[in-house]
């Protein structure tokens, strides 16, 4: 027994003593370079100097307008104000990803260890987003984020290195648009059409948590694979529900308006229209013009509202793009780029941690979006629009505010805690009990 | 039992591999790239160019099951990029659930068995244009399951924060560890491809129903292809999701598929180092040129045409075609008539084999 004991204790120690050797020829073969950089290493604090910046977007592939929309929001304020704050010189690598998680990894390693960026923006579609902020957190750089709308960005795979600084998560962003129906709205039913995945599913979680925490009540959810062309099967069962008001929910291009054509074909009231953000951006008002004039959305970018940086902004688009208004891509790319320079004016050259603490600590009183803070998990709170399209004078449609719920959060009237204690949205969960 | 043994000796005498000199060149231009291979991290690279090998090596490592199966058995899959995948989302969820990376690699090895079995059941009654058809509907299916199951898999966003064994935490450690594993995956397709059990299989891809009626289990041999393959595949997927750290249906997409398969076509169908080209090309270009020239998926597509209409063996099969043209043509114009005796000493062999080569040939002198 004693002596199986020790024999057992010897072969351990044997092992581990193998073990350590391995280690230690291990690392004295390490090639040059093998050691991680020193992420702190920035100087912080002070002004001057310069900030290089990687800018991963999806500018070729099934994204590439909204990718390169959101590049040119980034470039566009650059532009107007100059590449310099403070005193720092802003230097921008774009790099494309074409959508693709395992391109954008590449990418994110490419900036990081071969460019030595500061911090890197982007990428746009959830999945990639995910992938390089898990990557980037890994190695101390900041990632900011100026499209993604992946709920999970900011809550379960939150860190301190990554913060939403364009846009909402999908459910926070819509739940507002819920609560206005329920009230201001008047309607006590509603009928949901979202697109069918994760993005969708958050979408209409929000608009389904808002509407029935306000007394309405959901009769139908109805789900569309994002390759649907024709409408009119779905717009059939819409009209069967007979519900008050209709949630549409896309992911932007051409759902929005297919779907606008088989509504209005089929002689449906428009009025009893609540869409989402990219349902009706400017991509479809471009589209459809005279055709959708009153028709409500909801969304945290309203290209319409009176306020001085939205007609700046506007104005400087129109210019860089032949007359074009600003979609949410194109003002959350801006949106980053005025937020960086802000926080660089206010405090110097900071990097790493600091850069991210000095966004979060900051609350943006006159942003194109409106007053906007963050909250513990690095989200954005801010204002929410239900926006209703008018007819510009300049022959452009704009989406105007005619609610504004303020500070809206994304934790849709739950604590942190409660939230992230329940499972991920999908077309069996929508945050009902 | 008798039986078994006629039928292996047959094959034998129709199958048996010929060492010849296109082969040593082969296999001295690969002791060439490993040793390029081996000391790559020490020649003062960053630590991006060491995770882009890996890239290759592991996009080279799925290639070539796809490559074994297309160039032995005709048989050209369309969702080996689901097998990986699976594979993949095994350890992820193994990970995601808090096992240890050692359960990832047996979780990550049972959903590698399991869709390669499923694969292997439905299409080995297939082959030609089927057998494709067959295999993109399990790839679709798989892809459908990743972005549905979304408390399984996480849905659309995926799973992410995999963590591979400590020991090979490092980047360039796992590199050598990726390295390894391609040149294992490699030399076990070489040689099982040149077994009795490969000439079976390019029986059955040259004549399915003259195989079969000399006595050969046609499907029991296509599923045993399939299931050697979609092994490799699975390797490939967890050495994938290692290295990235994250899975999402997108690796399970019908495009990636199609991705290995134009590595394959580029590298040339059936050759040794064709899904290392393929792989380097694709990679290559979709993540180094793509920072530089905005049109590079019209690149891509342009060397893909111009393979096909100028190279259709692809870069490894036309580059040998080519060496053989060129080696017949000098030979038939220094001394047509007296074929080269065998074993004589070749510029193109390593040094190792070359004195050995020598030595034999002097002898023979």
């Amino acid at each position: 027994m004693t002596s199986m004991k020790t024999r057992g204790r010897r072969s351990a120690l044997v092992a581990a003593g193998i073990a350590a050797v391995t280690a230690l020829a291990l690392t004295a073969c390490a090639p040059p370079g093998a050691a991680e950089p020193d992420p702190t290493s920035g100087s912080s604090g002070e002004a001057g100097g310069s900030l290089k910046v990687g800018y991963i977007s999806p500018t070729t592939g099934n994204f590439a307008v909204a990718g390169q929309e959101m590049v040119d929001g980034w470039n566009l304020y650059w532009e107007l104000n100059g590449a310099e704050v403070n005193g720092i010189t802003i230097e921008t690598i774009v790099e494309d990803d074409a959508g693709n998680p395992e391109t954008s990894l590449t990418k994110a390693r490419k900036l990081v260890e071969q460019d030595e960026v500061d911090f890197i923006v982007g990428p746009l579609i959830a999945n990639t987003a995910l992938a390089v902020a898990e990557y980037t957190s890994s190695v101390g750089i900041p990632n900011l984020h100026p499209v993604a709308a992946s709920d999970d960005l900011t809550q379960r795979n939150a860190n301190d290195l990554t913060v939403r600084t364009g846009s909402m998560g999908g459910s926070q962003a819509n739940y507002p648009g819920g609560e206005w129906a329920a009230t201001e709205g008047g309607f006590d039913t509603a009928v949901t059409l979202c697109a069918d995945y994760a993005f969708g599913w958050e979408s209409c979680a929000g608009f389904v948590q808002g509407f029935t925490q306000n007394g309405g009540e959901v009769v139908e959810q109805i789900w569309f694979p994002n390759t649907t062309t024709d409408f009119s099967t779905y717009v059939s069962q819409i009209q069967a529900a007979g519900a008050d008001v209709v949630y549409v929910a896309t992911a932007g291009g051409a759902p929005g308006p297919n779907f606008l054509n088989a509504y209005q074909g089929l002689g449906l009231d428009p009025g009893k229209l609540l869409m989402n953000c990219c349902s009706l951006d400017q991509g479809t008002l471009r589209a459809m013009g005279d055709q959708v004039v009153g028709v409500k959305s909801v969304s945290y970018w309203a290209e319409g509202r009176d306020s001085d940086a939205v007609a700046e902004f506007i104005e400087a688009y129109k210019e860089f793009s032949d007359g074009k208004v600003p979609g949410a891509y194109v003002a959350g790319g801006y949106m980053t780029a005025s937020l960086v320079a802000s926080v660089l004016a206010e405090k110097g050259l900071v990097t790493g941690e600091e850069l991210v603490s000095a966004i979060t600590e900051y609350t943006f009183e006159d942003s194109i979006f409106g007053r906007v803070s963050w909250d513990d998990y690095n989200n954005m709170v801010g204002p929410v629009y239900v926006r209703e399209v008018t007819a510009g004078d300049d022959g452009n449609f704009y989406n105007t505010p005619i609610a504004t719920f303020e500070d809206v959060d994304q934790w849709l009237g739950r604590t942190p805690e409660e939230a992230l204690a329940q499972p991920t949205y999908s077309q069996t969960f929508q945050g009902l009990e | 039992m008798s039986n078994r043994i006629v039928e292996t000796r047959t094959v034998r005498t129709f199958g048996a591999p010929r060492r010849d000199r296109v082969q040593l060149m082969n296999l001295g231009l690969l002791g060439a790239l490993l040793v390029v291979a081996i000391v790559l991290p020490y020649l003062g690279v960053t630590g991006f160019v060491i995770s882009l090998v890996s890239t290759i090596l592991i996009a080279a490592t799925l290639a070539a099951s796809v490559n074994f199966l297309a160039g032995n058995g005709g048989m050209v899959s369309l969702g080996h990029a689901g097998i990986a995948a699976a594979s993949a989302y095994g350890a992820g969820w193994a990970s995601r659930e808090g096992f240890d990376p050692g359960m990832q690699v047996v979780f990550a090895l049972g959903m590698t068995l399991a869709a390669s079995l499923v694969y292997g059941l439905l299409s080995m009654r297939t082959s030609g244009i089927y057998f494709l058809m067959v295999t993109l509907a399990v790839g679709m299916l798989i892809y459908g399951l990743a972005f549905r199951l979304s408390s399984v898999t996480g849905g659309e966003n995926g799973i992410s924060g995999i963590e591979r064994p400590e020991w090979m935490g490092s980047y360039w450690i796992y590199y050598y560890v990726v390295l390894a594993a391609f040149v294992a995956a490699t030399a076990i397709l070489y040689v099982v491809g040149n077994s009795p059990f490969g000439a079976s299989l390019r029986g059955i891809r040259d004549s399915e129903s003259r195989m079969r009626s000399l006595g050969y289990s046609v499907r029991s041999y296509k599923l045993g292809a399939f299931m050697i393959s979609g092994t490799i595949a699975g390797l490939a997927g967890l050495l994938a999701v290692w290295h990235t750290h994250f899975v999402s249906p997108s690796s399970a997409g019908v495009d990636r598929s199609v991705h290995l398969i134009v590595m394959v076509i580029l590298g040339g169908v059936g050759t040794l180092l064709g899904p290392l080209i393929g792989a380097a090309i694709v990679v290559l270009v979709e993540n180094v040129l793509s920072s530089h020239v905005d049109r590079w998926p019209t690149i891509l597509g342009l060397i893909f045409i111009l393979v096909i209409l100028f190279a259709r063996a692809g870069i490894a099969g036309s580059t040998r075609k080519l060496f053989r043209r060129l080696r017949a043509r000098r030979e038939s114009a220094v001394s047509p008539p007296s074929p080269p005796p065998p074993g004589r000493s070749d510029t193109s062999v390593t040094p190792e084999n070359n004195t050995a080569e020598q030595h034999q040939g002097k002898d023979l002198q």
